[in-house]
């Protein structure tokens, strides 16, 4: 029997949340929480980076020349009420067919079309609401209309970007681990694993994890904006909230 | 007009659904508490605990049908919380879970022995099972080379299964364990129990999965499941479990309704009702009602 227990690919279902937290084993190996997180936040990032090419400019733009604003905004905000994991629900078995796997573009797009309307509509909204009075000194000044775009609109607008990024990367990391319920692996799985094998250490601590993460992702971000704002824009910002 | 139609239709079924409601109540009724019944949350698991709240409704009892919800665990936990009176289980996988260190078996009656007397600790009792069996399957593609579970030991396959497969000793560990089959698989993958699995069979994601062996999917697809040549799989008929509080209520009456229903029940009605819930997509209701009637069980 000893030679069962150590092939024993589960985790007992006994373990004790810190005593699952603490074993080395947890952390390290094919199924550890490092490789699992290292997973996670590729996709995350690749997700998000996705979204912020696709996102920012086209917003910019669009608010920059009055484009759009009720149709392309009432849309974005429409596809918000479409849940994720039925998005990634249906195209798996698609995605299947078509011989492309489980990973990783059911679960990408699926998140892709979570990040992509915080960023937009942050974006849009802080640009076309930029102070036009700035806009007009600007074009009074001589400053060409890519100017006028990049150095006063953009900067301007800079924080409420920021933060509609930050918010749409506290939403993906959160969201991420339902690519475990769907063929894959990732942070997820621990959950999942405790769900079906009725484990509720790893239930418990899978949550704590993904938890953990998306608040970490959220205080990087915060401290992002706080690195690449300048200093002009944060007095701005905090003279106009006075 | 459309309207109007509509309106006398559904005049027409209120007024059907009085007449059947009235001619039930014809005085012979059994008397005794609601039989609340649940079944687990896939379609086989639902279609039977149809077929067994509708056949004792017609009968005559009183019975909820709760919804469908959770696995083997969840029923169990049910059933000692008091949230539902009757369960319909597979007796292997109830072994593993009552009793996890006990070795498979491949003889039902062997399984009931152990099993009754964990069901009676928390108030419930094991009926007759019934012959009808839906065991766990070893599949692969039609074209693998392997005829045996133990072939797989050198073709290198990645496997997929549920969560739950993973720590079970009748399947994952007993697959791994060098005294029993030893395989070593290239890869594993967890998948949703369900259709999930031959669809990522079939698009060789994955070279074998633990099914079921009444999947419909299985044929469909021309896909063969292996022979469990070391015995590793339990016999896994079904078989009813109920409070026996309820069972007292009612007396033998019910007892003897439920084991009647339990042999009437045969392997092949497994494969028939997945057929027409998974692959022709009807409702288990229908598929239940149409069963009963057609066994001329609604009398």
């Amino acid at each position: 029997m000893s030679v069962v227990v150590v092939l024993q690919a589960a985790v007992p279902r006994d373990i004790g949340l810190f005593e699952w937290l603490l074993d080395g084993d947890t952390w390290t190996g094919r199924a550890g929480i490092l490789s699992s997180l290292l997973d996670t936040v590729i996709l995350c990032g690749a997700v998000m980076a996705t979204a912020i090419v696709l996102t920012v400019p086209l917003a910019t733009a669009l608010a920059h020349y009055r484009k759009g604003e009720l149709t392309l905004t009432w849309f974005v905000t429409l596809s918000r009420a479409i849940p994720t994991f039925a998005v990634a629900g249906l195209l798996v078995p698609i995605a299947l067919k078509r011989g492309w796997g489980f990973e990783p573009w059911p679960i990408f797009l699926a998140l892709l079309l979570l990040a992509l309307p915080p960023i937009y509509l942050n974006t849009y909204t802080a640009v076309r609401q930029v102070d036009q009075g700035a806009v007009d000194a600007a074009r009074a000044m001589g400053f060409r209309e890519r100017d006028v775009l990049f150095r006063v609109e953009l900067a301007l607008a800079m924080t409420v970007v920021l933060t509609g990024i930050r918010v749409a990367a506290v939403q993906v990391v959160a969201t991420e681990p339902i690519r475990a319920f769907l063929g894959g692996d990732g942070l997820g799985r621990y959950v999942r694993d405790g769900l079906g094998q009725n484990n509720d250490t790893l239930v418990v601590g899978g949550a704590i994890l993904v938890a953990a993460l998306a608040a970490t992702t959220g205080l990087a971000f915060a401290l992002l904006e706080r690195v690449v704002l300048p200093n002009g824009i944060r007095r701005l910002q905090s003279t106009q909230t006075r | 007009m459309t309207k109007k139609i509509v309106l006398l239709l559904a005049g027409l079924m209120m007024a059907s659904l009085l007449v059947a409601a009235c001619g039930d109540d014809d005085g012979d009724d059994p008397e005794g508490p609601t039989i609340r019944v649940r079944g687990q949350a896939f379609s086989e698991s639902v279609t039977i605990a149809e077929v067994y709240a509708q056949y004792l409704q017609a009968k005559g009892y009183d019975v909820e049908v709760l919804t469908a919800a959770g696995f083997r665990t969840e029923a169990i936990d049910a059933l000692q919380n008091d949230d539902v009176d009757l369960i319909i289980d597979y007796i292997g996988g109830a072994l593993s879970a009552l009793a996890p260190d006990a070795g498979p078996s491949a003889d039902p009656d062997e399984i009931v022995e152990t099993i009754a007397p964990l069901y009676e600790e928390f108030g419930t009792t094991l009926l007759d099972y019934s012959p009808a069996v839906d065991g766990d399957a070893f599949v692969v593609r039609g074209d693998s080379e392997a005829s045996t579970i133990s072939d797989v030991a050198s073709l290198n396959y990645v496997l997929g299964a549920s969560a739950a497969c993973f720590e079970r000793p009748q399947c994952f560990i007993g697959f791994t364990d060098p005294e029993i089959y030893g395989i070593e698989f290239a890869d594993e993958v967890t998948i949703e129990f369900g259709p999930l699995l031959g669809e990522a069979l079939a698009a060789e994601e994955v070279d074998a999965v633990i099914w079921n062996t009444t999947a419909p999917q299985i044929d469909a697809n021309g896909f063969k499941v292996l022979e469990d040549d070391q015995g590793l799989f339990p016999a896994q008929n079904i078989a009813p479990i109920v409070r026996t509080s309820v069972l007292d209520e009612y007396g033998d009456q019910l007892k003897d309704d439920l084991n009647a229903l339990s042999e009437a029940i045969s392997t092949e009605d497994l494969l028939a009702w997945n057929n027409e819930t998974d692959i022709e997509l009807r409702e288990s209701d229908d598929v239940a009602a149409e069963w009963l009637e057609d066994e001329g069980l609604l009398d």
